[in-house]
């Protein structure tokens, strides 16, 4: 299969246009180009991009508009690129579709990464039987989980935050997001929880809890699972 | 003696209470005559006049001129009819007697109007007493405000006190413009043409309205409040009638007075308004130069080191150097701007804190993890006690503080140095204390230490000295507070505190199952 790899870029800066474009061309990628948000809704129309860049402040269009309106029909991934940082812009930004965020300034290494962890198709991990990540190994169907061959003991909610953000490695998750789908809604608010159970985890999976390397905190916004 | 309280009852201006002192002064002559007629026989007819005279002053002390007149006439007409003889006829037989009559006639008269116009002078010395009494406790209030809305409602207050009504005081904004909104009182408004005398009146200085020259149709009379040096503004006030000329002169110093109150506190403005323009003007140059000099050192870097990699041809080695300078300052610049920007959140009092429970190692270890570079030549000691609760904090904020302490500690301690952090909660409050074994702070810096572009003389390390106002801004956001000492063997320890819920993890229902 001829794999889909043209990313679209909406931003008005030119010279950050620049370079993503080096950036993602010495990647393999193919790169489509809009400097604002009309001919950025009509290139992502025509060219059917696999992900889409986007800047939140554009001139024309304010960027929690845009990210609305690619959302009513673009199901691809979308990675936010904004100079905004405040934890209110990002959550929100994901809350309403975005796949990821990312502040200006950023390192490329890391948009990079975020762009592989978009693109990968995460439509099949839900059906996985067992997931390894680097020495951890989780059974999903026998809840187990085993690290260098070894069993590690979880309580069911350890068991279920562990494989909500592992079947999400590399995504950041909002502490909503997270709660609602492990507590359940009326827990939306209660990140208590949600902290005491990501210590008691890292204390049992990471080889140093005090340096996490599995489970890593977006400040003031979520969880990402680590590569 | 209720002399007082006499005066001030008759001298209520109706009409009917003037007839009443005719009726009065014509029933007091006619009883007293009645009860002089049997002692007739036996006392003088002079005896009588006497009487009679006295009757006659007495009822000048409380009755206006008219009434005493018409008391004295009667008096020496009942006293000739009556009782001087030949009796019941106007006939005086002798010269004397016709003398005596003339006499009483003439001391009556003068000794009422002369008692009426003493009372007069009295009732008017009492007024201007009562006024100047009203101007000092004016003055003596007036003098003890501060702030423009104070003054205006003392002047409403001892106004409406004193004048049968509330004045509307219209300021002008600062500009010389008189201002619609902002300090007009609420509950009056002004029609259109009303306000447009309003300003016609702060224009040409001149007073206009109701029963003066100008304007004199519409329903209120309007006074420039006039200083020396600024015109306030303008106060409209509803008469019901002119004032007298008393009263008109106690109310121009009434609003003299308010004026010139009114005028002090424009000018206090004024001077704070110049006060701040000059202070800010002074930021602005040290903001100025000490952002330039900050942001021309990493840029010359970029730009030096990218130019010589457009140019030159170095080793492989050598490129890597350079791009690692490229790295370093545009890390530098970037920390600046942040700095810049978290300031002017600060300033502009935008900082909105948003608490939420948080593991403080996640804090530590975040904070530990962006300063890994920095913090990579020294010993880093964290300790945490294990029972340390969830804490309810704002993360960035607090993320923020750590940051620019620890890295503060890493710019100017030794390398090879312990830098201790140590986080505990007690009563309350989070306590976070870092402490390093670098110089430590000169004692007559350390109340400088918290000023925006403050740096200690004959520091190396650059910044722009926004750091730690920064740690005290973000701190006191939470409410909490920073202290700084010097330890006692060498270095420097800041001491955080921060009011914060606390979650004890034994007490939260988990309900959980292996």
């Amino acid at each position: 299969m001829n794999e889909n790899k043209t990313v679209l870029i909406i931003d008005d800066e030119l010279q950050i246009r620049r370079l993503l474009e080096i950036t993602l061309s010495a990647n393999g990628y193919k790169v489509i180009q809009s400097s604002n948000g009309k001919e950025g809704l009509i290139d992502a129309a025509t060219y059917h991009p696999a992900l889409i860049i986007l800047d939140l402040g554009l001139p024309d269009i304010d960027g929690f508009e845009m990210l609305k309106k690619l959302r009513e029909w673009f199901f691809k991934p979308i990675i936010i690129l904004s100079v905004r940082n405040s934890e209110e812009d990002i959550i929100s930004a994901l809350d309403r579709g975005a796949n990821d965020y990312l502040t200006k300034p950023f390192r490329s290494g890391e948009l990079l990464a975020r762009i592989r962890v978009a693109m990968r198709d995460f439509t099949d991990q839900n059906d996985l039987q067992t997931l390894e990540i680097g020495l951890l190994c989780i059974d999903m169907i026998n809840h187990t989980v085993k690290k260098n061959t070894e069993f590690i003991k979880l309580t069911s909610t350890e068991f279920s935050l562990l494989c909500l953000l592992a079947r999400n490695q590399g995504r950041v998750l909002t502490h909503q997001y997270i709660l609602k789908e492990v507590w359940g809604f009326s827990y939306i608010d209660q990140t208590q929880y949600l902290r005491v159970f990501v210590a008691q985890l890292r204390k049992k999976i990471e080889d140093n809890p005090s340096k996490p390397t599995l489970l890593i905190t977006e400040s003031g916004i979520g969880y990402r699972f680590g590569e | 003696m209720d002399f007082k309280k006499i005066t001030g009852n008759i001298f209520l201006p109706t009409v009917n209470l003037k007839v009443n002192h005719y009726l009065l002064s014509i029933i007091i002559i006619g009883v007293v005559s009645l009860l002089c007629a049997p002692l007739s026989n036996t006392l003088n007819y002079h005896v009588v006049s006497l009487i009679l005279l006295f009757v006659v002053s007495f009822m000048a002390t409380f009755m206006g001129i008219g009434p005493v007149i018409l008391a004295s006439a009667l008096g020496a007409l009942v006293w000739n009819f009556f009782f001087i003889p030949p009796h019941y006829t106007f006939h005086i037989s002798k010269v004397e007697d016709i003398l005596m009559f003339g006499v009483f006639f003439s001391i009556a008269m003068l000794n009422g109007v002369l008692t009426t116009r003493v009372r007069q002078q009295e009732k008017l010395a009492r007024e201007r007493e009562k006024h100047t009494n009203a101007l000092f406790q004016l003055t003596k209030e007036l003098s003890k405000t501060g702030g423009i809305d104070e003054v205006l409602s003392i002047a409403i207050k001892q106004t409406s006190d004193h004048f049968s009504f509330v004045p509307l005081f219209i300021l002008q904004d600062g500009k010389n413009i008189l201002s619609t909104s902002g300090r007009l009182q609420k509950e009056k408004h002004l029609s259109q043409s009303e306000y447009e005398i309003a300003e016609w009146v702060f224009k040409n200085i001149k007073k206009a309205g109701a029963y003066t020259n100008v304007f004199s149709s519409v329903h209120y009379t309007f006074f420039p409040l006039q200083g020396t040096r600024v015109i306030p503004g303008v106060a409209v006030v509803k008469l019901e009638k002119p004032f007298p000329t008393v009263k008109q002169e106690f109310w121009d110093t009434f609003v003299a007075l308010i004026s010139n109150a009114l005028e002090r506190e424009f000018l206090a403005e004024i001077a704070q308004k110049a006060r701040f323009l000059d202070e800010s003007g002074r930021l602005y140059k040290t903001l100025f130069n000490s952002i330039s000099h900050e942001l021309r050192i990493p840029i010359a870097t970029i730009m030096g080191a990218a130019d010589s990699l457009l140019n030159s041809i170095h080793s492989e080695n050598v490129q890597m150097m350079l791009y690692n300078e490229i790295s370093t300052a545009t890390i530098r610049l970037n920390r600046l701007i942040e700095n810049l920007l978290n300031m002017s959140r600060l300033e502009s009092g935008h900082i909105s804190v948003r608490l939420d429970w948080y593991d403080i190692y996640d804090l530590v270890n975040k904070v530990a993890n962006d300063l890994k570079d920095e913090l990579k030549p020294y010993n880093l000691l964290v300790s945490i006690p294990d029972s340390m609760p969830l804490v309810k904090i704002d993360f960035g904020l607090v993320d923020q503080v750590l940051y620019n302490l620890l890295f503060n500690a890493t710019q100017h301690a030794p390398v090879a140095t312990d830098i201790e952090l140590n986080v505990s909660y007690d009563q309350g409050c989070l306590n976070m204390q870092i402490s390093d074994k670098g110089p430590g702070f000169p004692v007559d810096m350390l109340p400088n230490l918290y000023k925006k572009f403050f740096r200690v003389d004959g520091s190396k390390t650059g910044g722009l000295g926004l750091g730690l106002s920064i740690v005290k801004g973000f701190i006191e956001a939470h409410k909490g507070n920073v202290t700084v000492e010097n330890c006692i063997d060498r270095g420097a320890r800041f001491t955080i505190k921060i009011p914060s819920e606390n979650q004890q993890i034994e007490n939260l229902n988990l309900d959980d199952n292996e």
